[in-house]
């Protein structure tokens, strides 16, 4: 069994695998950059090593800090969690070398299924249908052009070393061919040092469903279930739910299925997630499912799996890691009721998505039966500008999809979060949308309609806000009055609130 | 007029003359307050009278396009003296894993250009200046 785990995360992964450590009586190791000396997965840790400055190149994603911090802290295993080193095979055989156990699958299989290329030859040669498209020798411009006139537009030109969205550009004629093979090439030689692009047909306005499986050491093989994730804007998913509402149980068997055989064609390990695209154009009973790619981690969206089904996906990764058999085996996984998942991220969507930073005045989770929040910040934390802005994670979960959604949205309402901008009320925008409660919403759906959701807010704020505005206005001058005077002593910590010391102001 | 009561640190309770109440959650210094009410997020800043989200072009705003964050330069299509139309993307910067275009709000000529592909540029810094 693992004794020290050392996490190479941050944020709310790096919480919730220590969280399954502290129930699994692992000791753990967090990792943090200058920018995150006081972020709080560094407080919850056993223990916590400085790796480096605040640039990710510089610490998180640095192969020899984390190994340096593995040897320091004595750890005898890595969680990559998501993002970051977690699908860097040089990272996980580094690992392997120095004998410390990588929880996740070999360095082979994730070098091989990061390879979009190699990915899909190991399917087409598994019997699992692909995306229509052309693997062109020719790597030039030129090449890459042609390969699109081959496939035909609309295509997309994806990078083989990209994922997650990255390296994607969509070419409608063959006069925008070379503009955007240039882009998508430029975008995989900065992201993923591979600048090798191949094309794929775009399907008209298909779903993105996704399998969650997991291998054992033990030539155990299960899925739990599937995700739907099509609301995506630029290919960043948005909101994700289980089951999904396009499913029916024949389409629901021929997938998982599918993605067990995927499993077991690359000889996958620990868990792992395989992408489908979903094409529902010919009517219900007929959609044809192809794989996309095959996500070698944990997958931010794995707590509606966890919801769903009633498991522990972190736990068992660790278990499995350790060498012990699968603590769960086909039969007895069930899906049950339903649960979806908001990313709640530090953005103005009124400013096409911009990223913000900045400090979080105030913040406040909801309590509320049937939410789950897996966040990485607290109030008074600092937003860096270094890294995803991705703050919290709300998960409602309820008997039905409607009474989820619900759920999610008096969530959100009720989750206050002060001092940056967010994306709550595009959130919000989005889950009361018709075609979003009809379960109609497909991949391209954001990217057409998504900036109807992304309107400003009023210029003026409601008059019952302006008040409250004022008011506070008038508390915080007496404060600094009184402050002045000397009636009372302000400490020098952000975020500290002097009035529970102020009986006499009270209303 | 609504009864206002703070009920806790940045939490107010509003009743509206009907009786029926709102929570507004409020924080910042002076000058830079922000609310929150039902999922809607206000900030006022004491500069903010006319909203930069208002939408509208700005014929005679600042002539000057700046790095709305601390990024890096992807590409940089424009050239001094080349005209450019509202919605001309002129420059890409990558910040936070996200390539971000950033385009004319305005008709207008390319004055000057101050970055080169894969400088580090900070908030606010002068990218473009136009005429």
């Amino acid at each position: 069994m693992i004794k020290r785990l050392l996490i190479a995360n941050r944020g709310e992964v790096a919480l919730r695998v220590i969280r399954a450590c502290r129930e699994l009586g692992v000791e753990t190791v967090a990792v943090y950059s200058e920018a995150d000396v006081r972020a709080p997965h560094v407080s919850a840790a056993d223990r916590a090593v400085a790796i480096g400055a605040a640039p990710a190149v510089d610490s998180y994603l640095s192969t020899a800090r984390i190994l340096e911090a593995v040897d320091t802290s004595g750890a005898d295993a890595v969680h990559p969690g998501y993002g970051f080193l977690s699908e860097n095979a040089s990272f996980a055989a580094a690992c392997e070398q120095a004998g410390i156990v990588f929880v996740g699958p070999p360095s082979s299989v994730i070098a091989q299924m990061g390879s979009k290329i190699a990915a899909r030859r190991v399917m087409q040669t598994a019997g699992v249908p692909s995306v229509p498209g052309d693997v062109p020798h020719d790597q030039s411009d030129d090449g890459v052009r042609r390969a699109v006139e081959r496939v035909g537009p609309p295509v997309l030109i994806k990078a083989s070393g990209g994922g997650g969205g990255r390296g994607i550009s969509r070419v409608d004629q063959i006069d925008g061919a070379i503009a955007a093979i240039q882009g998508a090439r430029r975008e995989a030689t900065a992201s993923f040092g591979d600048g090798t692009l191949y094309v794929e047909k775009l399907l008209v306005k298909p779903h993105h469903v996704e399998v969650q499986i997991f291998a054992d050491n033990h030539d155990h093989v299960v899925h739990l279930w599937e995700r739907e994730c099509s609301a995506q804007r630029r290919h960043q998913k948005v909101i994700e739910e289980s089951p999904s509402p396009i499913m029916t149980p024949r389409l629901r068997a021929r997938m998982t299925d599918a993605a067990v055989q995927a499993a077991r064609a690359c000889g996958y390990r620990n868990a792992g997630t395989v992408e489908f695209l979903v094409d529902t154009s010919m009517g219900r009973g007929a959609e044809r499912f192809y794989f996309l790619e095959m996500n070698t981690r944990l997958q931010v969206e794995h707590p509606i799996t966890e919801q769903v089904t009633g498991l522990d996906i972190v736990r068992a990764q660790i278990l499995v890691a350790s060498n012990e058999p699968l603590p769960w085996l086909a039969p007895s996984i069930s899906q049950r009721g339903h649960a979806i998942e908001a990313r709640v991220y530090a953005e103005d969507p009124a400013q096409g998505f911009l990223p913000q930073a900045g400090r979080l005045l105030l913040y406040r989770e909801p309590r509320i039966p049937g939410i789950r929040i897996d966040s990485g910040v607290e109030e008074g934390s600092d937003v860096p500008v270094h890294y995803d802005a991705l703050l919290a994670k709300v998960i409602a979960t309820a008997s039905t999809r409607d009474e989820a959604i619900t759920r999610l949205v008096c969530a959100l309402r009720a989750f206050p979060i002060l001092g940056v901008r967010t994306n709550v009320s595009f959130l919000l925008r989005l889950l009361e949308h018709p075609r979003f409660r009809a379960g109609d919403v497909d991949t391209t759906f954001l990217d057409t309609e998504g900036h109807t959701l992304a309107a400003s807010p009023p210029e003026q704020p409601p008059a019952f806000v302006r008040e409250a505005l004022a008011a506070y206005v008038v508390d915080a001058d007496q404060l600094t009055a009184a402050t002045a005077s000397g009636a009372i002593q302000p400490k020098a910590v952000a975020g500290f609130d002097p009035w529970e010391r102020l009986g006499t102001w009270g209303k | 007029m609504g009864k206002v009561t703070r009920v806790g640190p940045g939490v107010y309770r509003v009743e509206h003359d009907g009786g029926r109440q709102e929570i507004v959650y409020v924080a910042g210094p002076r000058g830079s307050t922000w609310a929150f009410w039902n999922g809607e997020i206000f900030h006022e800043t004491a500069t903010s009278a006319p909203s930069e989200h208002s939408g509208q072009a700005r014929p005679m705003g600042p002539r000057t396009l700046s790095s709305p964050m601390p990024a890096t330069i992807i590409k940089v299509m424009a050239t001094p003296g080349s005209p450019i139309k509202r919605g001309d993307t002129l420059l890409v910067v990558e910040a936070m894993k996200m390539e971000l275009p950033i385009a004319a709000e305005y008709d207008g000529t390319v004055k000057a250009v101050h970055c080169r592909e894969g400088d580090l540029v900070q908030a606010g810094q002068t990218l473009i200046e136009l005429e």
